[in-house]
């Protein structure tokens, strides 16, 4: 012991010097630690909490590898060990089998997803099946006939299990290293053989994911003001960012309201996304698609708008935190109301959406309109137009684009909101007639693999970068439809639609770095050096986030390559572009433009980055709740009320439990040796003048 | 302080000043009170000041009593109906617990 | 584990210990401060051996298992032979300390016996050098986990905990052989401690085959608790009176005042 306790001190004192705490080889020696956790967790809105909660020190139980559903019933009723911690495969993640392991929950101490490598076959949306049901604009005010998704159910696929809640933890793992480790425990220790119970010492895991709110934002965002205690703490956050837009003519963004001779379209495509679990979004169906078409057609239209350029604005808008009750759409509307952005309502002309456009089939697109605003035949004029625009613009190209049913609703839109205010001509571009075609709407698989992105496997990564593959030639044509139809929408005229083409390299950058990876060169030549350290090895996290002083990381993905696909180059020097002017003199710039100084490629034969001054008519706008920021209604049923609970740690291990007989022979033997050692001593001691009497004095032991 | 020194009156004297600290909200020296007097008052054989110390430790000791009955029934109520009351609940609480209602 | 695990092992590890201390020593003064400063001398050892130990693996090859395995038994040695040489530090302080005592106090005798010092300072060696062996292990006993998942044995925290006890009863039964010897100047009983206490290190390099390192801890810390014994005044005819109960006649055979 000796040995073992020179060992740990010098351990434990180099430690304590040069690593820092938690380093301990007992520890090591009992806790496997997973690398790779995912947890999902706790959002509240005006009325509800949904998500996952673990207890304060986490949720302890034996680990149980699901097989099939009908395996359950060693968890939820046979197994002598509860509580247990279910392993799920990705194909037993489903609503049945999690809402019997809800309602067994006092057998359940929570459950891990091993997330498969590649897509199952079947279809998962963990997301309702009437996205938005309550905020967009079919509400029974407006008409009771389309409230509720009572005409098309538009995600039937989904099964709601996102916005379930769960008192136990759920995490989602990797299929890796670490879930070898836990099934090759399960194997070793806790298999059933033959319906008898396995012996003890079992495989345990442990997760961690205590959230601090609940009940509902009201709640929480009062518990938030309340800080009187010895240590105040935030218990929750709206969700929230920025919007990002930019406009072809440059505009005053300084004076906010009414510009008397602006007349703007809007072109719109929403930029957020979710998935059951926190930091998995990967949203490449339902938004990706969407908005790197809309970027390519804002590049498309750079020179023709600069050269000759169309009486009406274009407003190239990108919408954050739609996903969560339409919180960046809601937002400049209400900012447009109250005379809060660069220009209002009155100043709008018509909408273009872009949605879910990346698996059309027979390369048709849909043109989605609003009935309800069309029965007002000036709408339903300006509509007609904007329909005839579109078809115009996609005459010589590969897309072909019909209307659904008349009577058929809008699908969940930003536009929607727009309608909600007042009735504004307007088209939803989607490639589905009616549901969504979109097998995994809001989920971790909507990702590169379902839009059939994939490269050849022996390029490398600047290679995969420029390959243009067959979604980015899809995406490209329906980029170049929609900057014709914005073209000629805003009155530019038709002579010049052949000019007006999207680039296919551009939107293969574009997919390559938002779906796979965004640390890539070309990234890095379009953003400042300061953000180097913003871009990633994953694919991109479209969750929305909460609303704080950085934007999140698709908000700054999207905002710099709309600068550098709208914006143009311009001579000024690198303290004159980071002070947002022209040059020293120059006091008005800044309220038109916007200055950012790129690092720019390194040229063939040279070593040093080639920066230089991009200027560019981008800006962003907050997408925070107006229930939130300016009216602090917390059980607003107008606006997005979502918000994010804190937390303090995320993590999970497994170890071994040992039995309860085991756990209180220790206790027993511990306390069976104190009471014989009382004892003893106490005889001893009394007794010591005669034991140890041989000598001048007692010693040992005296008394 | 040793209280087998103390002359008896002082020890009246002490006892009179806890009990009567007591009514400034100080259940505290009440319970100090009754511990600490409560030989001098029942169990010491009798000298004149113990008809007084008796009748003030009999005091605290009531004024105790009333006090742990009011806290215990207020303390119960509290946590048992804290998360109903909501705001209220709140406002009333010095740490909120994170997690739960 | 639990709770129940580590209240389990604190027992076992200091269980002896707190009722030797409760009974014989917390009730003087003087006893409580050697045991202390004898606590701190063991903790200086440590000190100096950790402080060896930590440039010596700077300076060794870390990949290398085998030089690692040997920077490990020349560390253990070198705690070893260092835990002594303070333990004789500690007893020629206590000698000139007694003088010192013996000045000062109005009595004829001392106040506090070499042989009461002895058994004092050696229990202060024990409970530091237990207190440090088994705290990070029963800091991670009171988690959920036990010891097994890369296949160790379960019974890690049990063992761990008597080794402890053995640890601290060697360390006092040590205290009063050395201090007995040194009193006597018979210095191959010196030489028999130290090898003991190595001996006893060394065994756990047999971990984790623990009862190959504990059955014969256990036979030393006897063998040593008997000598220790005989060494402190003990002997059997002492033995035999106080288990027959004859220790009435006797004292009054003896009488003496304390």
């Amino acid at each position: 012991m000796d040995l073992l306790s020179n060992k740990w001190i010098v351990n434990v004192l180099i430690c304590c010097f040069f690593i820092g705490v938690g380093c301990n080889s007992v520890e090591k020696k009992i806790y496997v630690h997973l690398n790779y956790t995912v947890p999902c967790v706790r959002l509240l809105n005006a009325t509800h909490q949904i998500g996952c909660q673990s207890s304060l020190s986490g949720n302890v139980g034996v680990l149980h590898v699901l097989e099939s559903e009908d395996n359950l019933d060693w968890v939820l009723s046979k197994g002598p060990n509860p509580p247990y911690l279910v392993i799920l495969e990705a194909a037993l993640f489903t609503r049945s089998i999690m809402m019997k392991l809800k309602n067994g929950s006092n057998r359940v101490a929570g459950v891990a997803v091993v997330a498969p490598n590649t897509n199952p076959t079947e279809p998962f949306s963990p997301y309702t099946t009437c996205p938005n049901e309550n905020t967009g604009v079919y509400t029974e005010k407006y008409d009771p006939a389309y409230a509720h998704c009572n005409v098309t159910v538009w995600n039937p696929l989904g099964n709601g299990l996102a916005y379930e809640e769960f008192d136990f933890p759920i995490f989602s793992l990797k299929d890796d290293n670490d879930t070898q480790v836990i099934r090759q425990c399960f194997l070793d220790h806790n298999q059933v053989v033959n319906g008898s119970a396995p012996q003890y010492p079992l495989c345990a895991m442990q997760l961690y994911s205590h959230m601090s709110a609940v009940t509902d934002t009201a709640t929480c965002m009062r518990r938030n003001d309340i800080n009187f205690s010895i240590s105040p703490e935030g218990v929750c956050d709206p969700l929230g960012d920025s919007n990002v837009w930019a406009s072809s003519r440059p505009i005053n963004t300084t004076q906010k309201g009414h510009k008397n001779s602006e007349n703007v379209i809007i072109a719109a495509a929403r930029l957020d996304s979710r998935s059951f679990f926190f930091d998995i979004a990967p949203g490449a169906q339902s938004s990706v698609t969407g908005f790197v078409s809309l970027l390519a057609a804002a590049h498309a239209l750079r020179n023709a708008t600069q050269e000759a350029p169309p009486n009406r604005t274009i407003l190239y808008t990108f919408f954050q935190g739609e996903t969560f009750d339409y919180i960046g759409s809601s937002r400049m509307v209400y900012d447009m109301e109250n005379n809060q952005f660069a220009v209002d309502l009155d100043n709008v002309h018509s909408v273009l959406e872009v949605g879910q456009v990346g698996l059309r089939s027979d390369s048709q697109l849909w043109l989605h309109s609003d009935p309800v605003s069309r029965r007002n035949s000036s709408v339903n004029d300006e509509v007609r137009k904007l329909i005839e625009n579109l078809q115009v613009a996609s005459k010589d190209l590969n897309v072909t684009v019909n209307q659904p049913q008349a009577s058929q609703p809008l699908p969940p839109s930003s536009f929607q909101r727009f309608l909600r205010a007042r009735p504004i001509p307007g088209i939803v571009i989607e490639d589905h007639q009616s549901v969504f075609t979109n097998r995994y709407y809001e989920s971790m698989y909507d990702n590169a693999e379902y839009l059939n992105i994939s490269y050849p496997s022996n390029l490398t990564a600047d290679e995969q970068l420029e390959h243009i593959t067959e979604t980015a030639t899809a995406l490209t044509e329906v980029a170049t439809m929609v900057a014709r139809a914005l073209y000629i929408q805003a009155g530019g005229e038709e002579s010049r639609l052949p000019s007006i083409t999207a680039e296919a390299r551009l939107v293969t950058r574009m997919l390559y770095s938002l779906l796979i990876k965004s640390n890539n060169s070309w990234f890095q030549e379009i953003i400042p050096s300061e953000f180097m350290s913003r871009l990633t090895e994953k694919p991109t996290n479209f969750y929305v986030g909460v609303a704080n002083w950085q934007s999140s990381e698709p908000t700054f993905l999207v905002q710099y390559l709309l600068a550098n696909l709208t914006g143009t180059v311009v001579n000024v020097t690198k303290e004159d572009c980071q002070h947002q002017r022209e040059d020293d003199k120059d006091k008005e710039s800044h309220h038109l433009y916007h200055y950012m100084w790129v690092q720019g490629s390194v040229p063939p034969n040279g070593t040093q980055r080639e920066s230089f001054c991009v200027r560019s008519t981008v800006h962003l706008s907050k997408a925070l709740s107006p229930a939130f920021d300016p009216l602090k209604e917390y059980t607003s049923t107008e606006y997005s009320t979502w918000t994010e609970s804190r937390w303090k740690t995320i993590k999970g291990r497994i170890f071994l439990v040992a039995s309860h007989e085991l756990e209180m022979l220790t206790l027993g033997v511990g306390v069976g040796v104190l009471v014989t050692s009382l004892l003893l001593t106490y005889l001893i001691s009394s007794k010591a003048d005669i034991l140890f009497s041989s000598g001048r004095e007692p010693t040992n032991a005296t008394y | 302080m040793n209280l087998e020194r103390l002359p008896n009156e002082e020890k009246l004297s002490l006892c009179r000043k806890y009990y009567l600290g007591g009514f400034a909200f100080l259940p505290f020296l009440w319970l100090v009170n009754v511990v600490w007097f409560f030989r001098e008052a029942f169990v010491k054989p009798a000298y004149t000041e113990q008809l007084q110390i008796k009748t003030y430790v009999k005091r605290s000791a009531f004024g105790l009593l009333l006090w742990v009955a009011v806290l215990t029934t207020w303390i119960t109520i509290f946590q048992h109906f804290r998360a109903e009351w909501g705001e209220v609940g709140d406002y009333l609480s010095f740490t909120i617990p994170l997690g739960i209602p | 584990m639990t709770a129940s695990v580590f209240f389990g092992c604190t027992f076992i590890a200091f269980g002896p210990a707190i009722a030797l201390f409760l009974f014989t020593i917390a009730r003087e003064p003087l006893r409580v401060i050697f045991l202390i400063a004898g606590a701190f001398f063991w903790l200086v050892s440590l000190l100096l051996s950790s402080l060896v130990w930590f440039i010596s693996v700077q300076i060794s090859n870390k990949d290398s298992a085998v030089q690692q395995k040997g920077l490990l038994i020349f560390g253990v040695v070198l705690s070893v032979l260092l835990q002594e040489t303070f333990r004789f530090a500690y007893y020629k302080l206590l000698k000139k300390a007694n003088e010192g005592l013996l000045t000062l106090s109005q009595e004829e005798t001392m106040p506090i016996s070499i042989r009461q010092l002895a058994y004092v300072s050696g229990l202060g060696f024990g409970f530091m050098s237990g207190a440090f062996s088994v705290v990070n292990i029963l800091a991670d006993s009171v988690g959920p986990g036990t010891v097994g998942i890369h296949g160790d044995s379960q019974h890690y925290f049990l063992s761990s905990a008597f080794m402890t006890m053995a640890i601290i009863l060697l360390h006092m039964f040590w205290g009063v052989v050395f201090f007995d010897a040194c009193e006597k100047q018979r210095w191959w009983a010196v030489a028999a401690v130290v090898v003991s206490h190595l001996i006893v290190s060394c065994l756990t390099f047999q971990n984790p085959e623990y009862v190959a390192s504990l059955v014969p801890t256990y036979i030393i810390l006897f063998l040593m608790g008997v000598w220790a014994f005989y060494s402190a005044g003990g002997s059997l005819r002492n033995l035999k009176l106080c288990l027959t109960c004859k220790d009435k006649d006797f004292l009054l055979a003896n009488h003496r005042p304390r």
